[in-house]
């Protein structure tokens, strides 16, 4: 591997990381501990490894490390964790939404880059922004309406 | 992923340019990434990442728009003004992480049987700029003629890409059929159709996905052309697709390939028409 070194913040931190040159974005993260990136068929089919880039989604597995260099990157790891779970963590969960979780927090991080965007998206907007975070367990519906439920919970009208 | 031995990150066209320029069969421009996985190279190569060159956006110019070959699937679905038709096509492109990712330069400079720009790139009559020492603009006739890198030299680029507007009178159409919503393409049909006083007076039709590349349909369009719009002239003229050779995919047989594409370009020719009568582009 021919390393070169590339800087980028990760979840609100300036990093400076030796990347590979045909190294993807989802290596190198998992690499370096990011685990909460999942990899679920390596060919941009699934968007188990959905992180956000310079505030849009994109697939890890497709992007390569060096895309990724003077860019801000955001994982799961930067919402919460279980002590302290983002709104959107808590949503998925009370509302049963998740089953065995692997497709969870691709499906968290294309739900936020909209919510980013826009506080109250219309069903066909989740539709449209989700419809790269495949649930092989769930069904999609609890998933949608947990969502659905968080907006109105913030006060947001469709 | 296909491996890079080394990456540039260069900070404008004319650095981008010098850096191919000096690599030469070893450089490889990338734009959004997402389609090397799917080329295999016997040697591995040096990207060299257009992200920075600054060309990406999209402005209304001469009766029509010009695009930055770095802009984003998502940014051509987002934009909105009158006679632009391109977010109807980024609409049904793929998944919202591709659509981020994917440029319109890389969708059509390397064509694979599945990419839907092409198609519709053919239809609406776009032009190329080649950003070269000599620089150039080449018809989407002549550049989707072959596989579009044939036409670049080393240290050349897809610089931007002119749609003309649909205009009053004009209507486009588009149709595409995927197993489920986010597959690859197996047909992706264009029509751009301009009616006057119920008669058919022009009509640019592609076909793409179904053939292994996207080709024009002269036969149905010169079909259609002096004809008042009705289904069964669309139909007569879908009829003359005739015999290509169909593309072999995983689970459809050839005789299924040939109906889609049909079914695709009768229903995008029939949008197309119909827009037109009805002043919607
Ligand atoms: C699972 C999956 C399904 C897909 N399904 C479809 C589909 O149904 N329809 C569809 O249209 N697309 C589809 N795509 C997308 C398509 O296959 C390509 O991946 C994508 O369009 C490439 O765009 P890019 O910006 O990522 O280009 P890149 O991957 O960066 O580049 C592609 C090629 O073009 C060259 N290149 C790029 N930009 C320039 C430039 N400005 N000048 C010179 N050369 C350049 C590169 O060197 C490379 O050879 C799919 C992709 C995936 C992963
Ligand atoms: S692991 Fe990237 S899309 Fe499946
Ligand atoms: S909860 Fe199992 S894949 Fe979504």
């Amino acid at each position: 591997m021919n390393a070169k070194t590339i800087q980028l913040t990760i979840n609100g931190e300036a990093r400076s990381v030796d990347v590979g040159a045909g190294e993807s974005l989802l290596h190198l993260l998992r690499r370096i501990g990011f685990t909460g990136v999942k990899n679920g068929c390596d060919e941009g089919a699934c968007g188990a490894c959905t992180v956000i880039l310079n505030g849009r989604t994109v697939n890890a597995c497709l992007t390569f490390a060096f895309q990724a260099a003077g860019g801000r990157v955001e994982t799961i790891e930067f919402l919460g964790n279980f002590e302290n779970p983002h709104p959107l963590q808590k949503a998925l969960a009370d509302e049963g939404a998740v089953q065995c979780g692997y497709c969870i927090p691709g499906m968290i991080l294309s739900a936020k880059a909209l919510l980013d965007r826009k506080a109250a998206p219309t069903d066909e907007e989740w539709s449209l922004h989700l419809d790269g975070n495949l649930c092989r367990c769930t069904g999609y519906e609890k998933i949608q309406s947990a969502l659905r439920k968080l907006v109105a919970a913030q006060g947001g009208d469709q | 992923m296909s491996v890079f031995k080394d990456f540039v990150l260069p900070r404008s066209v004319d650095e981008a340019r010098a850096a191919l320029k000096q690599l030469g069969a070893e450089g490889m421009p990338v734009a959004g990434g997402t389609a090397l996985s799917f080329l295999r190279h016997k040697e591995p190569k040096v990207a060299v990442d257009l992200s920075r060159a600054g060309l990406s956006g999209i402005a209304a110019e001469n009766g029509g728009f010009e695009i930055g070959a770095m802009t984003s699937i998502t940014a051509l679905r987002e934009f909105a003004a009158p006679g632009w038709v391109l977010d109807r096509v980024a609409h049904r492109f793929v998944t919202q992480q591709i659509r981020n990712q994917s440029t319109l330069g890389g969708n059509i400079t390397r064509v694979f049987a599945w990419c839907d720009f092409p198609v519709a790139l053919l239809a609406l009559d776009a032009s190329i700029t080649i950003a070269s020492d000599t620089p150039r603009a080449v018809d989407a006739d002549e550049f989707f003629a072959g596989q579009p890198v044939r036409l670049l030299k080393a240290g050349e680029l897809v610089r931007s890409i002119h749609v003309p507007a649909v205009r009053a009178g004009e209507g486009f159409g588009y149709r595409k059929h995927t197993r489920v919503e986010a597959d690859f393409s197996q047909a992706t049909a264009a029509a751009r159709v301009k009616v006057e006083k119920g008669v058919i007076t022009g009509a640019r039709v592609a076909l793409g996905a179904s053939i292994p590349m996207p080709v024009r349909l002269p036969a149905v369009e010169q079909a259609l052309v002096g004809r008042k719009g009705a289904i069964h002239v669309v139909n007569e003229a879908v009829a003359l697709i005739g015999t290509r050779t169909w593309r072999s995919v995983a689970g459809f047989s050839q005789d299924y390939i040939r109906h889609l594409a049909s079914v695709a370009v009768a229903d995008a020719i029939t949008d197309a028409w119909k827009a037109a009568v009805e002043g919607r582009a």
